[in-house]
């Protein structure tokens, strides 16, 4: 399988700030490639370079067997883009825009059927106004297809949409990859990238953190189990100290309703050993604390990415 | 690029707000300045002329002057020099008084029967009915009174009017080109503003750089939209204007075109300019109120710059729509030819220049 992007030492400096600080991956044709991380992580600046809207301060980017700084018109003939909150023109119609678009293209696709591919064949009429914000979404996607692109680069499909929409665009996504383009993502969604992307790449500080298939990412961690418990009553200094023993603990902010003011609500995190495990809830039966709810969840990549960066992804 | 153009149009005819800004506030001001009639300013003014020598002429510019609503204009020109100032608009009246008029006749011829003293003139241009007939009333007492004491017979007409067409077009017809102007300059600066400010806001400037399309022609197609929208706009205008309110336009229309479109491309530059100040479509429109406002009263739109103090007539004429409205003057009511109107062809032409130059300098994508 050959590559659809290489990305070599991408440096970006805005001044003295340095927005990308030496990333490297490629992307396979064929796969859904994500990019994860927190707001200001560099994943936005890293797809404009890729797209051509900006120019690397180091290193090289090939797209499609093209380099993107001396051929970045042939490139972009291939590719499809949907910008981070792209809207698009006010006082045309969907199918006018699809039109229009197409247009710009030496090879385009009918609008007909790029809206019945994103479910908006009843809007083509409507314009982008008068659509709900999934809808909206979905049709900037649709657009991001009229030139029947071999690979399209989507940033952040899906921010700003509710667990239904997010959860069509998902379909959508698979839908497209299902016709042989690949996918390049990104997403500050944890379960957006575990259940969309075949391999993932974490960024933070402009740097990337760690790249592999989500399982892999966390098979690698050593925090697998997370144990969520509410209490009766906030825990005594004594208690802390004792569970402390075996696990990171860690008071959870928005964890609990806001009508158990009296309980607490807490998060541990520990070993992924069985020996870890038992002394754990060995020592929460001990210490006498009174539970309203206990939770014993596997590692997601939350923790992959809160183990590989010291810092919680949803900042 | 003409799907472009084409969608633009569509997306500009169907944005009411800029129909309103293109056709309905000059169309606003046509009305009213239509309406109004500004053609009997308070004062007219009179020159004596012909026989100034004798009494009567003395005792007519003394009444005259002792009228409110006439100025005497002295010293009294020659009689071809007043009815060229009648004709240039400077003198709304010329008193022309034959020789010798109101003293003793020369013999009567024989034969004749009554001796005729020739009659006084009064050669108007510009000026409306009733003012003219309000200026005939004051002055014919006097004529009749000059020649009754001398000729007992039948009353012979001592008071000719005369009416000369002057070069001075009606102040409406001056305001409609005006507006013609102050209609597309704010059209332009605002709506490529505004427009250009909310594609950036909406990502769509960095949505067409991710596109094979040639960036050069996104703008071009902005562009050919807006001017054909200005030279619509000057079409509807000028259209309601002399329909509606009868202006005459003298010249030829087509000579109107090089200078709607130069106009136009000058305003449009500025609106580029304007939207890559304004952080927002709002902050875009109001700078370019900002802009547009001012120069369309120091422009010369509704009056003359020359009546501005110090050097501000100088400065007035170097802005934009100063040479674009003179010129769109001298085509459109004195039947200027492109060739005439050259130095404010040249200047516009400056002006697309330099401003087209800061906006590619100043322009920004996001």
């Amino acid at each position: 399988m050959s590559e659809a992007i290489r990305v070599e030492g991408l440096v970006k400096r805005y001044g003295s700030f340095t927005a990308l600080e030496g990333v490297s991956f490629g992307v396979e044709e064929g796969e859904i490639f994500g990019i994860l991380g927190p707001n200001g992580a560099g994943k936005t600046t890293t797809l404009e370079i890729i797209e051509g809207l900006q120019r690397p301060s180091e290193g090289r980017v090939t797209v499609l067997g093209n380099d993107v700084l001396k051929e970045a018109k042939k490139i972009k003939a291939r590719i499809g883009v949907q910008l981070q909150s792209s809207a698009y023109f006010n006082y045309l119609s969907l199918l006018e825009i699809l039109r229009l678009l197409g247009s710009f293209y030496p090879h385009s696709m009918q609008p007909e059927e790029l809206l019945e591919v994103v479910g908006l064949s009843d809007k083509g009429k409507n314009r982008v106004d008068q659509l709900s914000i999934g809808q909206r979404q979905r049709f900037t996607v649709a657009a991001s297809l009229v030139n029947d692109p071999e690979l399209v680069i989507l940033d952040e499909p899906t921010t700003g949409l509710d667990p239904q929409a997010r959860r069509n665009l998902w379909d959508l996504i698979r839908e497209i990859h299902s016709r042989k383009v690949t996918v390049v993502l990104t997403s500050h969604y944890m379960e957006e990238a575990e259940a969309l992307c075949q391999r993932l790449a974490i960024m933070d500080h402009g740097r990337i953190v760690a790249i592999d298939s989500p399982d892999r990412l966390i098979d690698r961690i050593e925090t697998t189990y997370t144990v969520k418990l509410v209490t009766a009553d906030p825990l005594t200094s004594d208690q802390q100290h004792l569970l402390a023993k075996s696990a990171t603990l860690q008071k959870s902010e928005g964890g609990s309703d806001s009508a158990a003011d009296e309980s607490g609500s807490y998060v541990l995190r520990l070993n992924k050993t069985p020996e870890a495990l038992n002394a754990t809830i060995d020592r929460i039966v001990r210490s006498g604390i009174t539970l309203k709810h206990l939770e014993i969840l596997p590692a997601t990549l939350e923790d992959v990415f809160l183990d590989l960066t010291g810092n919680e992804l949803r900042d | 690029m003409l799907a472009l153009t084409v969608a633009n149009f569509k997306m500009m005819v169907r944005n009411r707000q800029t129909t309103f800004w293109a056709l309905f506030f000059p169309l606003i001001l046509v009305v009213a300045f239509g309406l109004f009639d500004f053609t009997s300013p308070d004062v007219s003014r009179v020159a004596i002329a012909g026989d100034t020598q004798t009494p009567f002429s003395s005792q007519l510019a003394e009444q005259v002057q002792g009228i409110e609503i006439l100025e005497l204009e002295e010293p009294p020109p020659g009689v071809e020099e007043g009815r060229a100032l009648i004709v240039e608009g400077d003198l709304d009246f010329l008193v022309v008084i034959p020789p010798g008029y109101g003293e003793s006749l020369p013999a009567v011829s024989p034969g004749s029967g009554l001796s005729r003293q020739a009659p006084v003139k009064l050669i108007s241009g510009g000026e409306s009915e009733e003012r003219v007939r309000l200026v005939e009333g004051i002055i014919r007492p006097m004529t009749d009174a000059a020649v009754l004491g001398e000729t007992s017979a039948e009353q012979p007409e001592t008071l000719l009017g005369e009416r000369v067409e002057t070069r001075e077009a009606p102040y409406f017809d001056i305001v409609l080109m005006g507006l013609v102007g102050m209609g597309i300059m704010t059209h332009s600066i605002i709506s490529i503003a505004v427009r250009i400010s909310n594609y950036r806001n909406l990502s769509i400037l960095k949505r067409m750089l991710v596109t094979p399309l040639a960036i050069w022609k996104f703008f071009a197609a902005e562009v050919t939209a807006q001017l054909l929208l200005a030279v619509i706009q000057a079409v509807v205008i000028l259209a309601v204007g002399v329909a509606v309110f009868g202006a005459r336009i003298d010249g030829n229309v087509l000579n109107l075109l090089p200078v709607v479109i130069l106009g136009s491309l000058v305003f449009l530059n500025i609106g580029f300019i304007v939207s890559a100040w304004a952080n927002s479509p709002a902050a875009a429109s109001g700078l370019g109120n900002v802009i547009s406002f001012p120069m369309m009263f120091f422009a010369g739109t509704f009056f003359s710059t020359s009546t501005l103090p110090w050097l501000l007539p100088y400065g007035a004429e170097a802005l934009p729509l100063a040479p674009m409205i003179t010129a769109l003057r001298e085509i459109g009511l004195h039947g200027a030819t492109l060739w005439d109107v050259w130095p404010q062809l040249a200047w516009l032409a400056g002006w697309v220049a330099a401003t087209a130059a800061a906006a590619v300098k100043v322009f920004r994508f996001s």
